[in-house]
Formats: structure tokens, sequence, C-alpha cells
């Protein structure tokens, strides 16, 4: 087994993972970027989103169809919720209200879950198309990671175009800067906040939904991944879609190399990248100092 | 008057302690203790607006150091538990200055990162923390000059609420001293403070400290009332909640989170006894504090008793800048 | 934009009723003619090991129903659930609770080994006993760890471990890489598995440790791949257990290399489905033990439930069967009589004869290795009994979580 081969096959590892740690990054950090708003709900929505495509694979067969499904429904819940009760804090301006609003959300969710799902876990099968492996340099590659990694880049590259290239991408990213001026020129902000939550929503819900294969459906997921997508984002820089990019590829590939020379610090590995990104560049890669 | 309200329901606590059920008294000083480490949270959230994600580090932080001391020197419980919040502190001191660095959200990852670095710590070196398992059967040894009263249920309440009681009157003294005043002024505007010549990274650091070695004594007090230490202390769930107890209690009145930190525990040990579902209560409970009543319970608790809108500390006049 | 503020009324109207709503008791009991054993049970009902104490709850639900009136000692048995959320600081919250103001001193349904640990000290001071039904952590019945006033009637970590070990004495695998979850029973596990297959003369390449609450296995799996080793020992539970064989599998590891593992549980097979056929392990309670006792009641839990009884619900089961018979055998509840009671006892379970030691309070149980089978009887899979081994072999020594006899 060489050296070049055993790279490639890791790197494909961590390809794999960053792809799905993606799709989660980029909702909290457009939500974050656009709202100021910390999303503690993202893991629950995930969550939320594996357990909707697990029930509707199961009962329509498809996971095509749970991979449309599912992210609607949560981004449904999300632009309900933004209206319902974040859309009343704005005016606040209070970071601690919008952490207290999305934390019960994430609490509500999470139980909500075990009642309507119940607390034993739920496998959601690859599609058979996507079964099987491929042979890289000799080392097997399951054919569903390289739908994810295919499916990331895919949904990377169409954000960025929309953001970069549309007049609607145009608009989300003036809110960013000033909201107040954007309103001024005629636009209804509230309806781009709530837009953009519910598209964060939906992200969150896809990223369950393929993560489901991989991991089954459980109650455990929420908690799970939060973390994980903060320091993400915060390591690529908080309201930065390309720094989403950036931190998702860097943990992930930070973690798949650093747990296979430096096992003792796997649990550690994610924080003290996180720590020595901080100190280095305190507002992320690519973010904004605060 | 509010200070004699208050040493009026602190005198009623300690003369009821003897003849409350044991549960009763086991599950308030409990509260009291979650009160205490709220309180500590507040210095730097209601304060100075700083927002950590990771003060469960300090709590972790004193509950494991006080551990060690008494398990392994065998302390008099008073002097262990000094010992266990001073350890603290030394470590709370170059991490403090870390992630004071930042501000806004980058300073309360940086919380949150050493928090979880705390957490993979504990498992990494379990030879002397216990790993996953922790630290159990850990004494209360007999305090200095033979003294056992604090060994007991009701002689340990009453250490609690002495040592909340004492961290609260020494808080006041801190928010309305000149530092306070200074905090304020970090809180309002601290681009402002800067340009009158105050270096509030330093001032920051200091309240960072201050918050940790109030935290770690309630986390200290934990250990000797449970008797064991879990790495569960550390983790980040920990720090949300202790986060939303400020919140609830109303932030910025040291008052208000020690209610709120005492509220979420009784709350949740009821609830969950007589619902299963209790976290989908929990959890409503939290929107309906923040949709409704922002001041969080202290100021639902000052509006009635006044009818005036109620006003935190935060609000308050200034002494002069 | 309005701002809503709760008026002094509403205030007073919540008030109330949230004090009165923290000063209610726990939800009613029904008094009953003969005072009823209350047993609590400080079980996961939410939170991440929920499905372990939703199957300790049922087990106990169909245990009441069974005994109804006449139960122990004449009297029913009836029991207290907590919950403690798999944290130790909650499980000794509820366990005061139980001890101090509810005056029950019988414990079970500890599903955590570090909420066992927790409590474990405090047993004396709460006059209280308790049975262990499920936690595995060796060290438990060690001199550093032990108290009198607890037992496990159930398999461990080292137990388990020593029966696979000596499985594959006979198996033809000669290399071995172990891979187990970070924490106190993955280590107690992986390290019982290697010096048993060293002491059964074989090797152990390489061992892994992953993180708690890992979620993607591909580099694990690869190093695994890449290990050229014949069998892979795994000590995973529940979600980690779950993710590793959902990933495993779509790298066609099994293909490669046989995997092994501590621990079967249905639940798991259940959600694998096709995938975890083949699936080789030791098992601390299979279902498809032929016996009368546990025929009657794997019946009596398919008709209740239409489940098949997981290993919890085994193992729970055979704890209460203990915890009965000492207590018929003491003619009493005190905790101070049951500890001799139990002592030495010994009853045929649903899982075949087993001895509580005296020597440090753990049970001898039997030895399982099954293997995972389609099944033209049940919906999904089952694991088929392949081998059985004696108590004797595969109880460590006393107060050790070692064995001196090569096996």
């Amino acid at each position: 087994m060489n050296f070049a081969s055993f790279l490639f096959a890791q790197s494909l590892n961590a390809l794999s993972q960053a792809a799905v740690l993606f799709f989660i990054a980029c909702g909290l950090t457009l939500i974050f970027g656009i709202m100021r708003i910390v999303n503690f709900a993202h893991g629950a929505l995930f969550m939320l989103g594996a357990y909707v495509g697990y029930s509707v694979a199961v009962s329509t067969g498809s996971f095509w169809l749970a991979l449309i499904a599912a992210p609607l429904a949560t981004g449904a819940l999300g632009a309900a919720f933004e209206r319902t009760f974040l859309a009343r804090l704005y005016l606040r301006q209070d970071a601690g209200a919008y952490l207290m609003v999305t934390f019960g959300l994430a609490i509500i969710l999470g139980e909500a879950i075990r009642l309507a799902w119940g607390a034993a876990p739920l496998g959601v099968a690859i599609p058979d198309r996507l079964r099987g492996i491929v042979t890289v340099g000799n080392q097997p590659f399951p054919i569903y990671r390289v739908f994810l990694i295919a499916a990331g880049a895919l949904a990377a590259l169409a954000l960025w175009q929309f953001l970069e290239r549309t007049r609607a991408g145009l608009l989300v990213r003036a809110v960013a800067q000033n909201a107040e001026m954007v309103h001024a020129l005629g636009t209804d902000v509230r309806t781009v906040r709530t837009a953009v939550f519910a598209f964060g929503c939906a992200m969150a819900a896809l990223g369950g939904v393929l993560s489901a294969p991989l991991v089954t459906a459980f109650l455990g997921m929420g908690s799970n991944v939060i973390i994980d997508a903060f320091v993400i984002v915060i390591i690529g820089g908080m309201g930065s879609f390309a720094g989403s990019i950036v931190g998702s590829l860097l943990v992930a590939f930070v973690q798949v190399f650093g747990a296979y020379y430096f096992e003792d610090l796997a649990l550690a590995l994610m924080y003290l990248l996180m720590l020595a990104v901080l100190i280095v560049r305190p507002g992320g890669m690519l973010g904004k100092e605060e | 008057m509010q200070r004699v309200a208050l040493a009026a329901v602190v005198l009623a606590l300690c003369v009821a302690a003897p003849f409350a059920s044991p549960f009763t008294l086991t599950l308030l000083t409990e509260a009291l203790i979650f009160g205490l480490f709220a309180m500590s949270l507040d210095l730097m959230v209601g304060y100075t607006r700083l927002y950590s994600f990771g003060h469960a580090a300090a709590y972790g932080l004193g509950a494991y150091a006080t551990a060690l001391t008494l398990l392994h020197f065998q302390l008099p419980l008073p002097l262990g538990i000094l010992a266990g919040v001073a350890l603290a502190i030394i470590v709370a001191v170059p991490i403090a200055w870390v992630c004071t660095k930042s501000t806004g959200v980058s300073f309360a990852m940086l919380t949150l990162a050493f928090a979880q670095l705390g957490y993979a710590m504990l498992y990494r070196f379990k030879d002397v923390t216990g790993g996953s398992d922790g630290v159990g059967g850990i004494p209360r040894p007999p305090g200095p000059f033979g003294l056992d009263f604090f060994q007991g249920k009701v002689g340990y309440f009453y250490l609690v609420i002495f040592c909340l009681a004492g961290s609260y009157l020494l808080c006041r003294m801190l928010v309305a001293s000149p530092f306070g005043a200074v905090l304020a002024g970090i809180r309002e505007n601290d681009a402002k403070m800067r340009a009158l010549g105050y270096n509030t990274r330093a001032y920051k650091w200091a309240v960072v400290v201050v918050a940790y070695g109030f935290g770690a004594l309630a986390g200290a007090l934990y250990t000797a009332f449970a008797g064991f230490v879990a790495p569960e202390l550390f983790f980040w769930l920990v720090s949300g909640r202790v986060l939303i107890m400020v919140i609830v209690g109303g932030a910025g009145t040291l008052i208000g989170p020690i209610i709120g930190g005492a509220f979420f525990l009784i709350l949740e040990h009821q609830l969950s006894e007589v619902i299963e579902f209790w976290p989908l209560i929990f959890g409503a409970v939290f929107i309906a504090f923040v949709m409704l009543a922002p001041e969080g319970i202290w100021g639902l608790v000052r509006k009635f008793a006044r009818a005036k809108p109620a006003r935190s500390d935060a609000e308050a006049p200034r002494a002069a800048t | 934009m309005k701002q809503t503020h709760l008026t002094r009324r509403a205030v007073l109207r919540t008030g109330t009723a949230a004090a009165a709503l923290l000063a209610a008791p726990p939800y009613l009991r029904l008094a009953t003619a003969a005072t009823p054993i209350k047993i609590g049970i400080p079980t996961v009902i939410t939170g991440g090991y929920a499905i372990l104490g939703t199957q300790v709850m049922r087990t106990c639900k169909l245990v009441e129903k069974t005994l109804g009136g006449k139960g122990v000692l004449g009297r029913p048995v009836a029991f207290e659930y907590r919950d403690t959320q798999g944290n130790p600081a909650d499980c000794v919250r509820k366990c005061q609770e139980l001890v101090e103001r509810d005056g029950i001193n019988l414990i079970a349904g500890v599903i955590v080994s570090s909420e066992a640990r927790a409590i474990m000290p405090k047993l004396a001071e709460w006059k209280a006993f308790f049975i262990s039904h499920g936690c595995g952590d060796g060290l438990l019945t060690t001199k550093e760890f032990l108290v009198p006033n607890f037992f496990r009637a159930n398999t461990s970590a080292p137990m388990g471990a020593r029966t696979l070990a000596l499985y594959l004495k006979d198996a033809p695998e000669k290399n071995f890489i172990a891979l187990g979850s970070d924490y106190a029973w993955g280590r107690s596990s992986v390290g019982a598995f290697e010096e048993q297959i060293k002491a059964v003369g074989k090797n152990l390449t390489d061992k892994i440790f992953t993180p708690v609450g890992n979620k993607d296995y591909s580099t694990y799996i690869t190093k695994v791949i890449q290990s050229g080793a014949q069998g892979c020992y795994i000590a995973l539970q529940g979600d980690e257990a779950r993710s590793f064989y959902s990933q495993a599998t779509q790298y066609e590891l099994p293909k490669r290399i046989q995997l092994f593992t501590e621990i079967v549980a249905q639940a798991d097979i259940r959600t694998l489905g096709k995938d975890s056929i083949g699936m080789l392990g030791s098992s601390r309670y299979a279902f498809t033990y032929d016996t009368p006792e546990n025929k009657r009641f794997t019946e009596a839990f398919l008709a209740e439930y239409k489940e098949i009884p997981d290993w919890t619900d085994g193992e729970m089961y055979q704890a209460l069967q203990i915890l009965f018979a000492a207590i018929e055998k003491a003619d009493s509840t005190e905790a101070a009589k049951l500890v001799p009671a139990m002592e030495n006892l010994e009853i045929t379970s649903v899982k075949g004869s087993v001895l509580m030691r005296q020597c440090d309070h753990q049970g001898e149980n039997q030895g399982f290795v099954v293997k995972v089978a389609a099944s033209d009887k049940y919906a999904e899979p089952i694991p088929e009994i392949v081998k059985i081994y004696p108590r004797q072999a595969i109880t460590p020594d006393c107060l050790s979580t070692g064995y001196k006899a090569a096996g």
C-alpha cells in the first residue's frame, strides 16, 4: 500500500465528510450573515430532515423524493417559525433573545421527534443505483460517497452562482450589508429574511437526509452535529459563504488525517484548530472582524 | 429595601432548613449551587455583554480541582473548596487572556473551544481524571479544628447559602465600584471607552477571571455536595443551560440569575416527574419568556412589586462617566 | 412594533399555577390493597440512550403485569420510573429523591456505567440496594470500586470479550485488529479482548479507539482495511455501532474481513436489515436460547409487544428474577438482609443457570456466541446461537477483570 494511494483514499474520505458538513454549515453561516442570528436549532433541523426523509423514503419507496420533500417541509417550518417568533425580535437587537428562542426550538424539536417517531433508530436505505463501490488505487470507496461529493460540489457551485450572479442573490447580500438601505429602496426586507432562514433550514435538512444512510436517523443526531456546525462556521468566518466551504474542507481534512496520526487527540482536534485560527485571525479565515 | 427583603429570605431559609424534609433540602442545596453558577456568568453577560458559550469550563475546573484535593489530600472541607477555586482561577487567567483577544461571537466561540478542549482533556488523561467515569466517592473531610458541622445535610446547606450570600455581596460591591462602572461603559460602547483611554481588554480579562472564580466556587460546592464529578460537567450543554438561566432569570441583576438557576433546576426536576414529554414544555417556557417577559423572572417580580416598567441595572442611571 | 408585556393579573395567574406545579408531588399513584414492593428505576427516558430506557421500562411493565397481585412475598410489585437522561448528576438526584422522599430502597434499571459509579458510593448512606442489569464496565466489580450493596446480574464487557476470544481460538483467522469507543466500556472491552486473544495464541496487530460520539468512520474503516488483519473486533454500542456497520457495509468491509462484535442488539439488526446478516458476536442475551424458561418469557413478550426481546429486555428480566428470588429468600426488602441473601444465590433464569458470586457480587453467566441470519418466521434477521460457553469459563477471577486460566 503506497503512500500516494493512502493519501488519495483518505482524501476522498475527507471530501465526502466535507460535503455533508458543508450542507449544515452554509445554512448556519447564511442565517448569521444575513440576520445576525446564531441558530441554535440548526442541529435539530438537521435531525428533522433525516427523520422526515426516512418517512418519505419508506412510504414512497424513493430516496430521491425524500431528498426533495424533507428540505421543503423543514424550510416551511423554518419560515413559519421565523415569521411567528424571530421577526418580532428583530427590532430588539438582542443577541440573547435569538439564542433563547432558537435554543427553545431545539429542545422542542428534539422531544417532538421522539414523540412522533419513537426512540428506536431508523435506517434509511441507499437507493440501488448508488450502491456498491468503486476501486481507487486498489482501495474500495463507496459510490454513495462519490454521490455526496458531487452533490456538495454542485450545491456549492449553484449557491455561489446564485449569490454572485442573480438579482435575488444580490438582494440577499445587500440585506446583509445594510438592511435599512435596501428597505428604503423598496424591497421587502422581511421577505428576504424569512426566505433566507427558510433556506438555511432547508439546507440543514438536506444534510440530514444525505447523512441518514451513513449514520441512520437517531435521537442524538441534533446535539451531536450542532457543535461541529458552529466550529466550522467560526473557522471559515461567520457570515461568509466562501468561508463555509473553506471551513468544511479544513475541518474534514484535519479530522481525517488528524485522527489517523494523532488518535489520542481526535476529540480535541477540531477545537485546537478553531483556537489556532481564532488566535491568528479573530474573524475566521474569510470573515470580517466584529 | 431590596437588601432587607433579600436578607429576610436568606434568614427564613436558614431557620427553616433543619425542619425541611431531607429531599427538599437536597434539592434546595443543588438549586442554590446552580444559582451561584448562573450569577457568576451574569458578571460577564449582564454587566459586560460578554456572551460565553463555555462557562461550563469554570464549573468543571472548580469541580475537578476540588475533587482531586479532597480525595487525594484530605484537606478540610472549606480549605479543599478554596484550593479548588484557586486552582481554577490559575487556569482561568491564561484562558481569559486568549478569549478576550476577540469580541462578540468570536469571543463566545473561543470560550466554547476551551470548554470542549477541557472535556477532551478529561478523556485523554483518564488516569488522573477517571476518564468517562469521572471521580467518585469524594469525601467531605472534617473542617479545621475538628469542625464537622458541614459534613451533614443541614450543615452543608448552610455552607452553600453562606457562600452564595457572600459571593452575592462581593459581586454587588464589585458592580457598584468604579471597576463596575467601567464594565458598564464597556457594555454600552466599547469603542468609546477605549477612546477615553481605558484599557478595555484588561477590564474584560479581569471580569472573565472573576466570573470563572465564582463559577468555580459553584463547581467546587457541587463536588462536595454530590460526592462525584464526571466529564458531563464540562459539556457544552451545561454552558448553554447556564446561559439560559441567566437570561430567564434576568441578565444584569445578579439576583435574577440566582433565581433563574434555582428555577431551572426545580422546574426541570418537577416537570420530568409529572410529564413524560417535559422537554416540550421546557422549550416552550423559554420561548414564552423571550416573547412575553424579556426582562426575565426578576423583571417580572419587580414589575409586580412596583407596577412600573422594570429596569435592570443595565438601564439604571450610571455614575458620571 | 408593539411589544407585549405581561400584565400584573397575568403574572399572578401564571405565577400561582407555576407555584402549584412546583409544589405538586409526582403523578398520582393508586393505593393498593397490599402495600406493593416498590422498585426505583432511574433510567434514560429522554436523551441519547432513550431506546435502552424504553426497553427497561417495557420489561418492567410486563413483569408488573404478569406478577399481578400475588407477586413477591405475597405483595404486588410497583416500579417508579425516573428520567436521568444518562447524566450521572441527574441519576444521583433522582436516586436521592427516590430514597429520601419516596422511601424506596431498591434500585435497578440504571443504563450508563458512569451513572452506576456515581451512585455506588452513596448506597450505604442511603441504605439502598442496587442491582445492575446492563452496566458493562469491568471495573465495577473490582476491589477499587465494589461496594457491599451493589450486585451485577449481567454479563460484563470482559466476559463478552472472553467469550469471543475463546470462540476465535478455533477460528481460521490469526491476525486481529480491535476498534472500540474511547470511553470506559470500550476501553474495558478492547483491553480484555487484547489480553484474551493473546492468551489463546493469536495476534492483535493494532488497537483503534474512536472518539465518543463519532459519526464518520471512513478514516477508521480505511485503516482497518489497510491493516491486513483477518478479523476485526468491535467494541461499539448504539448509535456508534450502527453508524460503523452502515458505513462498513458501504465499503464492503465485511466481505474482506470478518467482523466480531461484543454486543449484539436486536434494535441494530432491525435498523440495518439485510446488511446485518453474517454479523458474528458475543450476545448478552439471545431470544433464540432454547429453554422452557426463556420460551415462556419470549412468548409473553412477543404477545404483549409484538417485538423480539432485545438484550436489555432479557438482562433486565433476569436481574429482576434474581432480585425477587433474593427478596423471597431474605423474607425482606431491607438492603442489609438482601446482601447475604443474594450472595451465592443460584437461579435458573432466561439465560440459563446464573450464580451470584459472593466474592465480588458478579453474576456468573454463560457466554453466547451468535451469528445473525435471515429468518422465515420473523420479518427481520435474528441472532442464531452458534456456541455456548459455561459460566466458569468466561467469568473473570474474583474482584478483577482478568483471567488466570488461559482458556
